[in-house]
């Protein structure tokens, strides 16, 4: 039996998490910037879930806030038997899905008119740009998990074309990002102990004779 | 009269009804800024739509159906979809049951010129 308790995240799970935080501070940091630059940070934002599957209610009810929302998923790993031991370490890659919404609404303009569809694909295109900007930035080459992991990649972006039969009242574009990260997942091991120790002195004598001396400690 | 001229009374009668009937008030305003006040069908519903990431989004669908008579004794045109964003939308504007004012713009229209309904889908217009 395994004789400790399993109570560690596994390593696809840290990445996870870690995915949503680089997200999260690099938005605030990039609003910051925007700020600084003198533009409007609310462009610059997205907001960030991990791992939520009941359906999105803000853009609906909320709609104080129109911008866009990401959701980080954890959706698939695969084991790279040829490069693991069977033992202890296990190189996985990891498929993460990052979805993102854009939100949009048809308004008025002094010449003519905003359209709505135009307005969530363009938002929603935004908030990949960022999204994959600041994961393939060189400052997260590792995600900042140096050792654990061994790369990372965008592997597929896809944008779903707005549904034609039912015509929303708001215009909101999915899009889906799949984030692909390589690294190593162990599993529990035997603790040791200690059953027999052996401790040997090897001498030698004045003359020249080599004398041995073991001691053995058995448990 | 013909049983085809008699659904389209009959439809005016359900369309246009406000005491017994599902009539209610519109007022439909034309890209050059014309308004006119009809009487129709409004629906405005919540829904469930999935932008195809596999998770819901909740959603919201609206729509009007208008006798076309109506709007043709008005002077006006079909109202229809305007797509180029350098051109002002259909507009329409009506109430909930609860008194609230929504603002819309046509994004699609259907005619129906068999019976003489018109059945525009909508989108929030700001």
């Amino acid at each position: 039996m395994i004789d400790h308790l399993i109570d560690k995240q596994d390593n696809f799970e840290i990445i996870r998490d870690k995915i949503a935080v680089i997200l999260a501070s690099e938005v605030v940091n990039q609003k910051q910037l925007a700020t600084d630059a003198g533009k409007d940070p609310n462009d610059w934002n997205l907001r960030i879930y991990t791992e939520r599957s009941n359906p999105w209610e803000q853009f609906l009810n909320e709609q104080a806030d129109k911008s866009p929302i990401v959701n980080v998923c954890f959706t698939q790993a695969s084991f790279d038997k040829s490069s693991s031991n069977i033992v202890k370490r296990q190189k996985t890659e990891g498929l993460f899905n990052i979805d993102c919404y854009g939100y949009g609404v048809s308004s008025d303009q002094t010449t003519g008119h905003n359209p709505g569809d135009k307005d969530a694909a363009f938002k929603v295109h935004k908030a990949l740009r960022l999204v994959r900007n600041i994961l393939m930035s060189d400052q997260y080459t590792y995600l900042d998990l140096r050792g654990l992991v061994g790369q990372r990649w965008t592997k597929s972006i896809v944008v779903e074309q707005p549904q034609i039969d039912a015509l929303q009242v708001q215009q909101i574009v999915g899009s889906r990002l799949v984030f692909g990260v390589l690294f190593n997942e162990s599993s529990p091991q035997i603790t040791p102990q200690t059953i027999e120790s052996v401790s040997v002195e090897i001498k030698r004598a004045s003359d020249g004779q080599v004398i041995v001396e073991t001691e053995y400690n058995g448990n | 009269m013909s049983l085809r001229q008699l659904a389209q009374t009959d439809l005016n009668g359900i369309l246009k009804n406000t005491t017994t009937g599902f009539g209610w008030p519109i007022t439909l305003t034309n890209p050059n800024g014309n308004s006119v006040e009809l009487v129709g069908n409004t629906n405005d519903i919540a829904q469930v739509i999935d932008p195809d990431t596999g998770q819901a989004v909740s959603g919201r669908l609206a729509s009007i159906t208008l006798p076309t008579e109506s709007i043709l004794a008005a002077g006006f045109e079909y109202p229809r979809g305007i797509a180029d964003s350098g051109s002002k939308p259909w507009v329409v504007e009506f109430k909930d049951i609860n008194g609230n004012d929504y603002k819309f713009k046509i994004s699609q229209s259907n005619p129906d010129r068999t019976i003489g309904a018109i059945t525009c889908l909508l989108e929030v217009y700001e």
